[in-house]
């Protein structure tokens, strides 16, 4: 059995300008696992799925995808990975279909093989509904079906998903979910980049959590949220008087953090209900205005705070040149 | 967890064929996926369609009655200058489409998929050189209708459509090349009003070099864009200017500018499309 590792980086850096959007980064993917690149905008995860597909040329370190260099060797690695970026890469002047055809033309099908191809994959993602529809008219949704499918004309070696799901309604991503899930009990290999602690819990083996270009954390799912905490109680205050009051409340009973600005006390809630009803009933019986008590799974911004020791969104990325949300910019 | 063997390259479909046969299959692939564009969005046709269309009827009707030049009517005067500023336009068109298209997610889907990164780029050429052909087609055909009356000898026409095509060419390139290096649409077109107006206007496209005052007149004779008009006004209605070597000799300099185009501008496009990307 000669198992190969899917996705191998050493040292992978990558500059724009003064800026460094990914810092040495070690990143393994071993071949039928699913691994999940967490972290907050502009952590670097697009940039670094852009360098394993061959789309932008790292600065330092190395990627090897199936053991094949992403500088030296990058016509070998463009056939063995799929990427499936943030904003769907396809023709939107074509069809749904269309463009499954001329994707699968492109890998090298014949005229009928293709339509047999493009037809299957129709199928296989739920797309015959909207299969003649132009992809300018289509919802987010419905393109990420498409973009997905575009990506497995022919069975990746590794599919990298980059934010599958940004965007999407929450009806739209537990289908995309789903799919993502089928691909998974292929045996697929998968990279998936994405904002939600909640998305990486759903579909990783392994989550690597990184911000400002950097790895902070690494291990299973249920490894990080042992780290991370269970679910939280949160109780917005109506106003400032009462914040500081419920936040003394609470402070001296429950395990809390706080945020001023969102009049926010949130509890450490390791038995959920059990604690929510403890909480409501301490905030009522004190007479404490608020506006919500609630009970919430934990964040991005908790795993975060609890893994790293500082909140998410303090990189300064002021410059829009470096927002991954413009990946055409580094591209171009 | 099955066994997975070690993937080669081998294993990808085509990958057997010809690198030069599979280059010709994947630009026709997707030459004909740009211009499946064309029906789908015909606004795209508006600029190069009517742009020329506003400045025969302007030259035409509102400014044509001014200008008067010696052994030929301003109407067949005109026409080759549309021609030529439409082609030079084609620089312009180009431009704003490419860097339109450059933003699409899914030029980064075909560049991170195997096929040649060279077949990408020829296809945004061939796409781009199709429809400034039909823009071109059109606008001969409004003058056709408004009494413009060639007079071309076979020998001339089969020359000046070759001339043509080398031009279009040309200036298609150009436009790829400098809608590649322009950060948007918006700044393109600046790009051009800065840039390609000034030199349409400041050559022999809708007045005669000669009466144009002194420093003008010297941009003129050197402006590219007057062999352009010299050679189509040259070859359809025997109208020769003189002045400069371009100017006695527009066809040959058309040539040339054109090739000396080709060899700046492909290299240059192809390393620019290629900057920052492994491979």
């Amino acid at each position: 059995m000669s198992q190969i590792t899917a996705i191998e980086t050493e040292g992978l850096t990558k500059r724009f300008g003064a800026f460094t959007a990914v810092a040495d980064l070690d990143l393994r993917v071993d071949t039928g696992t699913v691994v999940s690149l967490l972290g907050p905008n502009g952590a670097g995860k697009t940039t670094t799925v852009r360098m394993l597909a061959t789309l932008l040329r790292p600065d330092a370190g190395c990627a090897r995808v199936a053991g094949y260099d992403v500088v030296r060797e990058a016509v070998q690695v463009r056939a063995l990975i799929a990427l499936t970026g943030q904003f769907a890469a396809l023709d939107k002047h074509l069809t749904a279909r269309e463009n499954l055809v001329l994707m699968a033309r492109l890998r090298g099908r014949g005229r009928r093989e293709a339509a047999r191809v493009a037809d299957r994959l129709i199928e296989r993602f739920s797309i015959g509904e909207f299969r003649n529809r132009l992809v300018k008219n289509l919802s987010g949704g419905e393109r990420r079906r498409v973009d997905l499918a575009a990506g497995l004309i022919d069975t990746p070696h590794v599919l990298v998903l980059d934010e599958p799901t940004t965007g999407l309604d929450p009806r739209s991503r537990q289908v995309v979910w789903s799919t993502i899930r089928s691909l998974v009990d292929d045996g697929v290999t998968l990279l998936l980049t994405t904002q939600y602690l909640e998305e990486a819990d759903a579909l990783a083996d392994r989550v690597v959590l990184i911000d400002r270009g950097r790895e902070v954390a690494a291990g299973t799912p249920a490894q990080l949220k042992t780290q991370v905490g269970a679910q939280r109680v949160d109780v917005i205050a109506a106003d400032g008087t009462e914040f500081t009051r419920v936040s003394e409340l609470l402070r001296g009973r429950f395990e809390t953090s706080e945020s001023a600005e969102q009049r926010t006390v949130s509890v450490a809630a390791p038995d959920e209900a059990e604690n929510l009803a403890e909480v409501a009933a301490v905030v009522a019986q004190a007479g404490i205005q608020v506006d919500e008590v609630a009970l919430r799974r934990p964040t991005l911004d908790d795993a975060f705070l609890a893994l790293t020791g500082h909140v998410a969104h303090e990189a300064p990325h002021t410059d829009s040149r470096f927002d991954e949300s413009e990946p055409t910019e580094v591209a171009a | 967890m099955s066994a997975i063997a070690a993937p080669t390259p081998a294993h990808v479909p085509g990958a057997g064929v010809a690198a030069p046969a599979r280059f010709v299959r994947d630009t026709a692939l997707l030459t004909a996926r740009s211009l499946r564009a064309i029906p789908r969005v015909p606004e795209r046709l508006l600029d190069v369609t009517i742009q020329p269309i506003v400045f025969i009827l302007l030259f035409l009707y509102v400014f044509g009655s001014a200008i008067h030049v010696p052994g030929v009517s301003y109407k067949d005067y005109l026409f080759p200058g549309i021609i030529g500023q439409s082609l030079a336009f084609g620089i312009i068109g180009a431009g704003v489409a490419t860097s339109h298209d450059m933003t699409e997610g899914v030029i980064d889907r075909f560049r991170s998929m195997p096929i040649s990164r060279l077949s990408i780029i020829s296809a945004q050429v061939m796409g781009q050189f199709c429809e400034q052909l039909l823009g071109l087609t059109i606008v001969v055909v409004f003058g056709l209708i408004l009494g413009w009356n060639p007079h071309l000898s076979v020998g001339h026409a089969v020359e000046l459509g070759a001339l043509m095509a080398l031009g279009m060419l040309a200036f298609t390139w150009m436009g790829v090349l400098l809608g590649m290096l322009v950060r948007s649409p918006d700044a393109m077109q600046g790009v051009g009003f800065i840039v390609i107006f000034p030199l349409a206007f400041l050559a022999g496209t809708f007045v005669p070099i000669a009466g144009m005052d002194a420093v003008p007149r010297a941009i003129a004779q050197w402006d590219p864009i007057s062999a352009l008009v010299g050679t189509v006004r040259g070859l359809s209605e025997g109208v020769h200017s003189s002045g400069s070597w371009q100017l006695v000799h527009p066809e040959l300099a058309m040539a040339l500018w054109c090739l000396l185009i080709v060899a700046v501008c492909v290299p240059l496009a192809l390393r620019r499309f290629n900057r920052t990307l492994a491979g």
